[in-house]
């Protein structure tokens, strides 16, 4: 089943994100850093970027990298090509 | 004269390590003299990839080897019974001991060492076998492709081509510093006097896999590379195989060889400071290291033949490292500009340009090079090569994981009274 509204999208990338940066899914919210508070690097963003494009088929441009800090810049960056 | 030699361990004596012989797989050109040709004009490498699917990527152009036939160079084995790399290698064996003057015959009953790098070893066939896999599952594995994958058979390949039973054959597989490693485990192995020659190099195939995960990394330029560029854009990928044969000076005079140059020493260290970011201390670290165990001093080092991949990272980060080093640098430049990114064949090639270099005095240049970022700063003798009277010369390898190795090559000067 896809993900159609924004609730739904978010849990897919929050399984996406946990299962990268191999934290629980309690432990990030749609605001907590990737970088700084989970620590995140810069493959480790590659690793989600990439996994992203797989899950929702998309092509993200690797400049949009540095907007994709937390679960709410993640969505904003995929919703763009998605069309959501 | 055999005395050192017949010595037993610990009580062997520092021999001086010259090369005598040298053998190019290179998308440049095959064979010593087509690849100087290639170094003195400026020879690009760069083409579309086709030894494997490209659809789907926004831009695929590698430094493949196209016209390579196999039978050419190999005689003793079944070249279907060897990979991709396997092949590169043992041919540029072959060419090795050729260009040496070298008869295997001879090397039969003498101890040598065969050390070959790679990064990927057969990660051509394996791309291959998982393609199989997906298609019909674990069974539809071809049983000849998945006997050539181990990568010890990029070093055993070359002691069964060339029959050499007495030598001790290793592959090292620390990645895109693996030919200088390998370069300086030989050297190590002739100047004690353990073994009486060294096969030494590094061999590596194009494959999907590690052109998949450069590309995901954003470091695949989309045409061409460009080392210490403002405008450079990463690497091209690579292929090829180079091996150079080490002996003892006394054993390349007695037999009136042609001395390349003089292995001068080599330094090597690992940071594991991060999986793919090159730590500028620790590579500055590892040139000093070189520069100790050659005796030389860095004012003295006439030319760097730096790893200069093209990446912003790499060309930054090593360009400060040299003038850490060297304060001003000397002329620093990449052949990685004509011939990509061959991985582990990349240091071994390398080197082997710095012994063309020295040997026929001239500097090979970095080519596609327009505007040079002022924050690496070095002149890397854009697009024409140049003449020059080189005596020492650095080959630089820097590889993922901080494993870094630097080679020091000398010009071998023929006393007077031995050339009679």
């Amino acid at each position: 089943m896809a993900a159609e509204t924004r609730e739904e999208r978010l849990v897919v990338i929050k399984e996406i994100v946990c299962d990268i940066l191999e934290i629980e899914e309690d432990e990030v919210s749609e605001t907590s850093l990737f970088k700084e508070d989970h620590n995140a690097d810069s493959l480790r963003a590659i690793e989600i970027l990439a996994a992203l494009e797989k899950e929702f088929g998309v092509v993200i441009n690797q400049a949009e990298l540095p907007r994709m800090v937390n679960l709410t810049g993640v969505y904003e960056v995929v919703s763009e090509p998605a069309g959501w | 004269m055999s005395a050192v030699h017949d010595a037993g361990p610990g009580t062997t004596g520092r021999h001086r390590v010259v090369l005598t012989g040298l053998g190019v797989v290179s998308s440049i050109g095959l064979g010593v003299k087509e690849f100087l040709g290639g170094l003195r004009e400026g020879r690009s490498g760069a083409r579309p990839i086709t030894v494997f699917d490209t659809e789907g990527f926004a831009h695929a152009n590698g430094c493949e080897i196209v016209e390579f036939d196999p039978l050419d160079w190999i005689r003793t084995l079944d070249a279907q019974h060897l990979g991709r790399a396997a092949q590169f290698s043992a041919a540029a064996a072959r060419m090795a001991l050729e260009d040496a003057g070298l008869d295997a015959a001879d090397l039969r009953g003498r101890r040598g060492l065969i050390s070959i790098g790679t990064t990927d070893g057969e990660s051509y066939d394996l791309d291959q076998l998982v393609e199989d896999e997906l298609k019909g599952g674990a069974g539809a594995f071809d049983p000849v492709a998945a006997r050539r994958i181990p990568a010890g058979r990029l070093s055993v390949a070359i002691a069964q081509e060339l029959e050499l039973a007495d030598a001790e054959a290793v592959t090292v597989p620390t990645a895109c510093a693996a030919g200088n490693y390998a370069i300086g485990y030989g050297f190590d192995a002739v100047r004690s006097g353990e073994a009486d020659y060294a096969f030494c190099g590094g061999a590596d195939a194009m494959c999907r896999k590690t052109f998949t995960g450069f590309y995901r990394l954003g470091t695949i330029a989309p045409e061409r590379c460009q080392p210490f560029d403002a405008d450079r854009k990463g690497i091209l990928t690579g292929e090829g195989a180079g091996v150079l044969v080490l002996e003892r000076l006394e054993s390349a005079l007695e037999r009136g060889a042609t001395i390349y140059a003089e292995v001068l020493g080599y330094g090597l260290n690992c940071d594991a400071h991060h999986q793919v970011a090159p730590n500028r201390a620790s590579v500055a670290r590892c040139m000093e290291l070189a520069l100790d165990n050659a005796g030389v001093k860095p004012a003295e080092v006439d030319l760097i033949s730096a790893h200069g991949t093209g990446t912003r990272a790499n060309d930054i980060t090593e360009a400060g490292a040299i003038r850490e080093v060297f304060g001003t640098p000397p002329r620093t430049v990449s052949m990685k500009s004509m011939l990509g990114h061959s991985m582990g064949a990349a240091s071994a090639l390398g080197a082997i340009g710095c012994a063309l270099a020295i040997a026929n005095r001239f500097i090979p240049p970095t080519i596609n090079h327009v505007t040079t970022d002022p924050e690496c700063d070095v002149d890397c003798v854009p697009n024409q090569a140049v003449e020059a009277d080189l005596k020492v010369v650095q080959n630089n390898g820097l590889a993922f994981g901080g494993n870094n190795a630097v080679v020091l090559l000398g010009r071998y000067d023929r006393p007077e009274e031995e050339t009679c």
